[in-house]
């Protein structure tokens, strides 16, 4: 029982992370029918943004964090600015020039920090809480507190407030929106810099858990995107469930599979997708081709 | 027109020539006067670029130290760097690449799965490869052109199970380590070393190279309640499972080769989780002797860096084959072979005295990890 209990928490904490990885993914893609290969070296950029404002300027964690939002979400602009031109045009060229700028970003990571990396202190000094025998880190606390506070954010932005149903209205059918006057374009460019800032988040947050390098977005990047996949690409919803779902999978495959533990987890995955092509919350996705 | 037509195929004709690969060109015998071209491959980008940057660094120092001294009986050397991005794929493009543009050695890799993809590749071009990489699967492949500048993992793990098993007493000894390369070579060793010593471990956990999460894994491995959790991973994995380990209340004391004497270990673990942890390895600090003293000196003076056992290990590699290059005269193939293979050299690693498999150093030392650096045992 305490090996399934402390299990839980592993899968938890970085199905947490992998959740807001899937939402990033998901924003972009609902509202442009786009996935953004990048995602995931935004994920490295912003890991890496707010470990070096937390490390070198001294800046509160949770002010570098912001920080790194701010810096990633730029980013964002800048790419959904040079994908622009492609919209409704070439689907392919833009699919390319996402995966083009994930490369930039790579190099990019390594001019300005180096290959070698560095890793995070935890910004929490308590130590970890004793439940009978199970042990919770409390950093773990704070990664799953600061990311269902982001996912609950998001939702009332994209419900409650006028540019967040503009942004709904673009996902579900641009053409009559743009009738209605809504920008296509500013919606499109809103939902990068959110989707980024969600990377950025899921970066800082795993930061202090790992170690912060210029190749740590792939395996996130494509954990992240696997788990979208998994709750349905597109779905706010089913980007949380497919993030947790995926987290919980790859924490027990780990236990119970040993070594094959990674091949164990793409296997459900892949066996879940074709009895469910369109993930569990699958909805009629969006296709600009 | 058709003369047109013949002038175009001429003219292109000749510039192929000219663009013949630079290295068929090269002169490479006995009585050749020109740079001597030596390959150094390494990850200089992907996950493992840390490592592959440290060991260029180590062998630039070397080469340029011998370039600057009158090189090799008046010869240059001239020094290319490959990036094999830490994959064997690339590795063995690379291998043929280095063999068509007439290299006569080849220094690197530190990782020893895209050395063994490498190694027949070389072989067949007569091309002595010294290699930093540990597995004992390459001394396995008995290989007369390749040469390791450090020893392997059955090494380490003897020394590590001597240690713990025989001197300490311990018999609770749980492993955790990944099925890469050098994990599962470190697995194999260190189980051996136990059996050797009739010492079952009581938990046995293997994960991915990764692999992030352990939670799982560690939970198994506190119901045994070890005294010793031999690690068998690479710096940062082996940093991250010591640092959830501590947070699962796991008291053992950490144990592993090489890559847990490493800052990047102790950093990632946490200075406090990693105290104690039980280091195997024949490089253990920067102050050990007078000589690696002056080396550390000399590196961070050139790079504005700490000297790390990478950098020793290509240094003494780098240095090793200068020394052979001396004695064939900067003749390569099977005479430069026999060279590196009669090299006695008291190095920063130790004593090279290469044996049939191309192992060059017998022994290790222990040391323990102090505020994230490590001290020899007996000085503790």
């Amino acid at each position: 029982m305490h090996v399934f209990l402390q299990t839980l928490i592993g899968g938890v904490t970085f199905g947490a992370v992998y959740a807001l990885v899937a939402m990033g993914f998901s924003i972009v893609y609902r509202t442009m029918g786009l996935v953004n290969f990048a995602h995931g070296s935004v994920v490295m950029i912003g890991a890496y943004a707010a470990s070096t404002f937390y490390m070198t300027s001294k800046l509160p964690f949770a002010v570098a964090i912001v920080v790194a939002i701010v810096v990633t979400a730029l980013i964002g602009l800048v790419i959904e600015r040079f994908l622009r031109p492609l919209e409704n045009k070439d689907f392919t060229l833009m699919l390319i020039g996402t995966i083009g700028f994930g490369a930039v970003l790579e190099a990019g990571a390594v001019l300005v920090w180096g290959a070698t990396g560095h890793a995070v202190p935890s910004p929490v000094a308590t130590g970890p809480i004793d439940l009978g025998g199970i042990r919770i880190p409390t950093y773990n606390l704070v990664v799953i507190a600061v990311a269902a506070a982001a996912t609950g954010l998001l939702a009332l932005f994209l419900q409650r407030t006028k540019r967040g149903a503009a942004m709904q209205a673009v996902a579900m059918d641009h053409q009559a929106a743009t009738a209605v006057g809504i920008h296509v374009g500013r919606s499109n460019a809103m939902a990068f810099a959110i989707g980024a800032g969600l990377a950025a988040l899921a970066g800082s947050l795993i930061g202090p858990m790992l170690y912060v390098n210029p190749t740590m977005g792939g395996t996130l990047g494509i954990k992240g995107f696997a788990a979208a996949m998994l709750g349905g690409f597109g779905s706010m919803p089913g980007a949380i469930v497919g993030g947790l779902a995926f987290g919980l999978l790859d924490a027990f495959a780990a236990g119970n599979f040993q070594e094959y533990s990674e091949l164990v987890t793409f296997l459900v995955f892949a066996v879940i997708v074709m009895i469910r092509p369109t993930g569990i919350f699958g909805e009629a996705t969006v296709n600009r081709a | 027109m058709r003369f047109t037509r013949f002038s175009i195929a001429a003219a292109a004709l000749i510039a192929l020539a000219a663009c013949a690969p630079p290295g068929q060109q090269a002169e490479t015998g006995a009585g050749a006067t020109g740079p001597i071209k030596i390959a150094n491959v390494n990850a200089q980008s992907g996950q493992l670029s840390s490592l592959g940057q440290w060991e260029h660094k180590g062998v630039k120092l070397a080469i340029d130290e011998a370039n600057k001294a009158g090189g090799v009986n008046g010869r240059q050397i001239k020094l290319d760097l490959f990036d094999s991005q830490g994959d064997p794929t690339v590795g063995t493009n690379v291998a043929r690449k280095i063999a068509a543009e007439g290299y006569i050695a080849m220094l690197g890799t530190a990782e020893s799965a895209v050395t063994l993809a490498m190694a027949p590749i070389l072989k067949d071009a007569k091309i002595p490869n010294i290699t930093s990489g540990q597995s004992p699967k390459l001394a396995e492949l008995k290989s007369p052109f390749l040469f390791l500048n450090a020893p392997t993992s059955v090494t380490f793990d003897e020394t590590l199970a001597e240690y713990l098993v025989d001197e300490k007493g311990h018999k609770k000894i749980a492993l955790i380590s990944n099925n890469g390369a050098y994990g599962a070579g470190e697995h194999d060793a260190f189980l051996t070393s136990l059996k050797t010593r009739n010492v079952t471990p009581v938990a046995d956990e293997v994960v991915t190279p990764d692999q992030k999460d352990f939670n799982s894994n560690l939970a198994k491995i506190r119901e045994q309640d070890p005294d010793v959790l031999f690690i068998g991973a690479e710096e940062v994995q082996s940093g991250l499972i010591a640092k959830q380990a501590r947070e699962l209340g796991i008291e053992a004391v950490f144990a592993g080769g090489a890559p847990m004497g490493t800052d990047v270990y102790a950093t990632t673990a946490g200075l406090k989780n990693a105290e104690g942890s039980v280091v195997s390895s024949p490089y253990l600090s920067n102050e050990a002797s007078e000589p690696i003293k002056e080396f550390a000196a000399k590196y961070k003076a050139a790079y504005n860096e700490e000297a790390r056992m990478h950098v020793a290990k290509a240094y003494d590699g780098a240095s090793i084959l200068i020394e052979a290059l001396k004695q064939t005269n900067g003749e390569g193939g099977q005479k430069l072979a026999d060279a590196i293979r009669g090299v006695k050299r008291a190095g920063l690693l130790g004593d090279y005295n290469y044996d049939a498999n191309g192992v060059g150093i017998h022994e290790t030392k222990i040391g323990l990890v102090k505020d994230g650096k490590v001290v020899p045992e007996a000085a503790s």
